[in-house]
């Protein structure tokens, strides 16, 4: 229940807030004409600045995985919104949707995280351009 | 004494009642404006960034109804086109300082601390930090600019002037201004001047003026409002790291 309120505070808070840049311009680093929607297992979470990163193998239909790369919000920000490092666990199913990064990597800003029972954990920063 | 007399006499004692009300009402504050030992309103604790006053969007700098004329040569030197490399354009994807007052207006909180000779003025973004004396001495001389200036505060009041000088060539952005052609930039004749005024217990009006005689014809201002939250307070202020993981610095992503 409380997680449930911690994610609509979190969809309010960010219905509300600005959508623009980073502690550098999202546009230096991501491409908004590039979105990525992936499935996949949380492999590593780097608790770090100036933006958290989270690493998720993707199998595609050949069964083929891919690590990808997402970037999200300052730690320091995320925890003054209730998003804690224990928010997002290694092994933990996840859609992860975001923009791609320009240099074409399997890297991308990965603003939204939904859960297989349907909880969102918004992982932007205010500066972040992010999903719906 | 006559009967005109008395009448005066009364009026007199009338009117000084009500200027003695009126003086009272002005000068007490909307909530209670904490003091320092020496009666000096007291700026400590942990506020939330400049905001548009009485708005919840960010603090802005460059409304251009506000910014006065550019003198001849100014806007050139105001308005410094992008080239395409990160390293020039975007230098805080390179953790490269934001500038003042770029760092203080992102969405992170200012930490102030106020003792009767500083003000120190810490933003969680980048961990910046002024030190600023309260005394009103002079700006040094013959030093080398800096990315943030060299402020100095003075009292006018209550209000604390604080006006900041030798500042290195550098950017004067607001904190979300992402025009793809161009960013702004003052001179190293850049002058800033805030005017702080803790107008109740948890709100600070804060006026921010803008002067660069190599840019514009005369000072111009904008105002902002800063709110405080005591509740980020048992956290205080997060470290910040700018290099501890910049992996897609500058649009090339480590692996």
């Amino acid at each position: 229940m409380r997680t449930r309120l911690v994610a609509l505070t979190l969809g309010l808070l960010l219905a509300t807030t600005p959508l623009l840049l980073a502690h550098h311009s999202f546009a230096a680093e991501y491409d908004s004409n590039q979105p990525v929607k992936v499935t996949g297992t949380v492999t590593r979470v780097d608790w770090q600045n100036p933006h958290i990163w989270f690493f998720v193998d993707v199998k595609d239909g050949q069964g083929k995985v891919t690590n990808w790369g997402f970037s999200g919000g300052p730690p320091g920000v995320l925890q003054r919104r209730g998003i804690s490092r224990d928010s997002l666990k290694t092994g933990d199913t996840v859609v992860v949707e975001g923009f791609r990064a320009r240099d074409g990597s399997n890297n991308a800003s990965g603003g939204k995280v939904t859960f297989p029972d349907g909880r969102s954990v918004f992982t932007a920063s205010n500066e972040d351009k992010a999903p719906r | 004494m006559s009967k005109i007399q008395t009448n005066v006499a009364a009026l007199a004692c009338m009117l000084a009642v009500v200027l003695v009300a009126m003086l009272t009402a002005q000068s007490k504050p909307a909530g209670q404006v904490p003091r320092t030992a020496d009666g000096k309103p007291d700026f400590s604790g942990i506020w939330d960034n400049p905001k548009e006053p009485g708005s919840r969007a960010p603090a802005t700098v460059f409304d251009k109804a506000k910014m006065a004329p550019f003198v001849p040569g100014g806007e050139a030197l105001f308005y410094e086109p992008r080239t395409g490399d990160p390293r020039h354009d975007e230098p805080r994807a390179f953790c490269m300082p934001s500038g003042f007052p770029s760092a203080f207006l992102g969405p992170y909180p200012v930490q102030l601390i106020q003792t009767p000779q500083y003000l120190v003025m810490s933003t969680e973004f980048m961990n910046v930090t002024r030190i600023i004396p309260l005394d009103g001495r002079p700006h040094k001389t013959d030093i080398e600019p800096t990315f943030y200036g060299e402020p100095i505060g003075r009292w006018e009041g209550d209000t604390l002037v604080i006006e900041a000088r030798n500042y290195k060539r550098w950017s004067l952005d607001d904190y979300y201004y992402q025009n793809p052609k161009e960013y702004r930039m003052h001179s190293e004749a850049f002058r800033s001047i805030e005017r702080l005024r803790r107008v109740d217990a948890d709100t600070i009006s804060y006026e921010f003026t803008v002067d660069d005689p190599k840019i514009f014809t005369k000072p111009w201002s904008v105002q902002w409002q800063m709110k405080r939250h005591p509740e980020w307070e048992k956290t205080g202020l997060y470290e910040m790291v700018c290099n501890e993981n910049n992996r897609c610095e500058g649009g090339k992503c480590k692996q």
